[in-house]
């Protein structure tokens, strides 16, 4: 017989459907012991991002000792409409408690208040939302303080001060406001270093290159750049190196993944300020295992954050680096 | 030459001499295979989470889900008939939803006064963009792929112009409580969904019952053939691209009302997955060919599967693998469908008979 079109369909549709059932095996029947082991389920800002694999590998950890699962779950781009029916499949599926890193303050106000009302116990982690009554527990980097400490590390590189850029993410990310709010709050307060402004990469390094360069263009003698997350951090560092400026301009970055790490030792970046998500991950944990037995838990939890710089990173700096694998 | 093009073209539309056997007509062949396909998902999910896939609180959500993304899909499936496409819809979708929120946003209460001058705001947004993608397309000439390419790069940025690129997040409530997360009156019926039910049967009507549906089907079919027989290609296309057009308008307020943030970063790929969806559906990239049914149960297959995914624990990652397979074989069986109608073995109407087991020669 011909491959005719309907039996090519058919046959196309029942390879994705078995092939979805071959690879669901383990996580279904671990998942499907009700009662049991406390299911948690951990939805990520982004998935494959390191800092959010960090924090996994910190939740999964806990959860192992603790005796329960964690199902992972998280959008492909750090965007609200991609992450709510995430969220709302999850909440389908009745798990005990929700981690989660809410992608926009509004956005999932909503959704996580109604996973809540379903009798699901909501730990916020990293990332916040407009009105976090409902949830459990929020617990976060203090990302303010961190912002502020970017300055002070561009100022000991650049003592005699000069302008100073910040390239961020996507504006309304509670974090990334915070982190700029904080650098920007100790940027005016010294009157040698001029502040130039944020802009907004939209978690493109590719954006975040374009950004650095025509910034280049309009101020040729910047000083320094704190690009406040990850991508950001790997676009400015290539918008620099295109403009020929690696000696004059001083990167700091917020987050210590892999490639910021190999940026640092490579010298593209001279600091890096690390925020601790596998502690984020473990205390998410602990604070979601108490909501589900009853106990009291802790409204708002900040964690602490790291310097990293060449001089420390073969040292206690290692730690604090995010991994790509648990 | 110009006939043997017409015909087996013409045959292929809804509406034409056999109007009889309706009931096949809508379920054409492709989009009636894709509704199996999408119940061997559903009930492979099923078999895998008894308890919590085939419930209504979850089906209920996956419709809700994907409602604005069907009112996209309406004036997709047009445009893709067409021969054309349509990439401007997600950027086109935030400018409305933009400018929407800001004339809210002055007029400052939130009542239904506001939020129906936000909905015409939005409609009229919407409509301008495409009004502006048909007349560059139909009387400049320029291909839909650029000029939609163009004025998606235009909208987002003139969005982000308007905003300053931070998100605004005041919507009135009345917006949020009814149509974003209510339900309709006396049922659990999400308000949304029933808002884009009602505009897929009135465009589902118009496309495959109508003289502006067959008209469509025409130009698709074959622009010069459609011209010679005296149909206003021009005023066509211009209308189907304005439609598209308004159709993104109002998912720019059913967005704001749904998710209460203009989320100007979000729908970068809400184009791709709209024209994916109509293309499962069983609309021909090359025109001519199409059914707003088939483009509803395109846009369930990636919303079934990444709920599924979600909830028997697998890697999202694995959606995307699963819709990348059933999309190319949906076209690989136009493409052989088209192969078919050229070699001149079967017109698409005997082509259709044949696969049912119903060819009668």
């Amino acid at each position: 017989m011909k491959l005719t079109p309907r039996f090519t369909l058919l046959a196309a549709g029942i390879l994705a459907a078995t092939s979805l059932t071959a690879c669901s095996g383990g996580t279904a029947s671990a998942g499907g012991a009700a009662g049991a082991a406390p299911k948690l389920v951990f939805i990520q800002g982004v998935a494959g991002d390191e800092f959010y694999v960090s924090m996994g590998c910190g939740i999964d950890a806990a959860a192992k000792s603790a005796g329960a699962t964690v199902n992972t779950q998280g959008p492909a781009k750090f965007d609200p409409t991609l992450q709510k029916p995430i969220v709302d499949s999850v909440t389908a599926a009745k798990p005990d408690a929700i981690l989660i890193a809410p992608t926009d303050v509004a956005a999932m106000q909503a959704p996580l208040k109604a996973a809540a009302a379903a009798g699901i116990k909501v730990v916020l982690v990293d990332t916040t939302v407009q009105d976090p009554a409902f949830a459990a527990s929020a617990i976060s980097s203090d990302n303010k303080g961190g912002g502020l400490e970017a300055f002070k590390a561009i100022k000991g590189l650049n003592p005699n001060g000069g302008k100073v850029l910040v390239i961020s993410t996507d504006p309304g990310i509670s974090t990334a406001d915070a982190r700029v709010a904080g650098f920007e709050e100790g940027a005016k307060a010294d009157s040698a270093f001029t502040y130039l402004g944020v802009q907004y990469s939209h978690n493109d390094p590719a954006e975040a290159a374009r950004l650095v360069s025509a910034a280049l263009a309009k101020d040729p003698d910047i000083v320094g750049v704190f690009a406040a997350n990850t991508f950001a951090a790997e676009g400015t560092a290539t918008g620099i190196r295109q403009a020929g400026k690696q000696d004059q301009v001083k990167i700091v970055g917020f987050d210590a993944g892999p490639a910021q790490v190999k940026q640092l030792k490579d010298g593209v970046v001279q600091a890096l300020i690390a925020q601790e998500p596998a502690s984020i991950g473990t205390q998410g944990v602990e604070q979601a295992l108490k909501a589900i037995k009853g106990e009291s838990t802790e409204k708002d939890i900040q964690t602490g954050f790291k310097q990293i710089t060449a001089a420390n990173l073969t040292a206690e700096g290692a730690q604090y680096v995010y991994k790509s694998t648990c | 030459m110009t006939t043997t093009q017409v015909k087996p073209l013409t045959a292929g539309t809804a509406g034409t001499p056999d109007r009889t056997s309706s009931l096949r007509q809508l379920m054409q062949v492709q989009s009636f295979q894709i509704l199996l396909v999408l119940l061997a998902i559903f009930l492979v999910f099923a078999a895998l989470a008894p308890e919590v896939f085939p419930t209504w609180g979850n089906v209920r959500q996956i419709i809700q889900n994907v409602s604005i993304l069907g009112v996209l899909g309406i004036g997709m499936t047009f445009v893709i008939v067409t021969s054309g496409i349509d990439l401007s819809v997600g950027s086109n979708l935030v400018f409305s939803g933009v400018v929407a929120a800001k004339v809210m946003q002055a007029m400052g209460d939130a009542g239904w006064g506001t939020a129906a001058v936000g909905i015409l705001v939005a409609v009229g947004c919407g409509l301008g963009w495409g009004l502006l993608n048909g007349i560059l397309i139909a009387k400049a000439k320029v291909p839909p792929l650029i000029v939609t390419l163009g004025t998606l790069g235009a909208a987002l940025g003139l969005a982000q112009v308007i905003t300053g690129g931070v998100d605004i997040r005041e919507v009135p409530a009345v917006l949020q409580d009814t149509i974003g997360y209510g339900n309709v009156p006396g049922t659990t019926l999400p308000t949304i969904s029933l808002v884009a039910l009602a505009l897929i049967l009135v465009f589902a009507v118009v496309l495959h019952k109508t003289r502006f549906g067959l008209y469509t089907f025409a130009v698709g079919s074959s622009e010069e053939s459609a011209r010679r027989v005296g149909v206003k290609v021009d005023r066509q296309l211009i209308s189907i691209y304005a439609l598209s057009g308004a159709l993104a308008g109002v998912g720019g307020i059913l967005s704001l009302s749904q998710y209460g943030t203009t989320a100007i970063a979000g729908q970068s790929a809400t184009n791709l997955n709209v024209i994916a969806a109509v293309v499962i559906g069983g609309t021909s990239l090359f025109g001519g060919v199409g059914t707003i049914f088939g483009t509803v149960v395109g846009l369930f297959i990636p919303a079934v599967l990444q709920n599924g995914f979600v909830i028997v624990g697998v890697q999202p990652f694995w959606q995307q693998v699963a819709v990348g397979a059933v999309l190319v074989a949906a076209v690989y069986v136009d493409q052989r469908r088209r192969a078919a109608a050229a070699r001149g073995h079967s017109s698409k109407t005997e082509g259709r008979k044949r696969l049912f087991g119903l060819r009668s020669s």
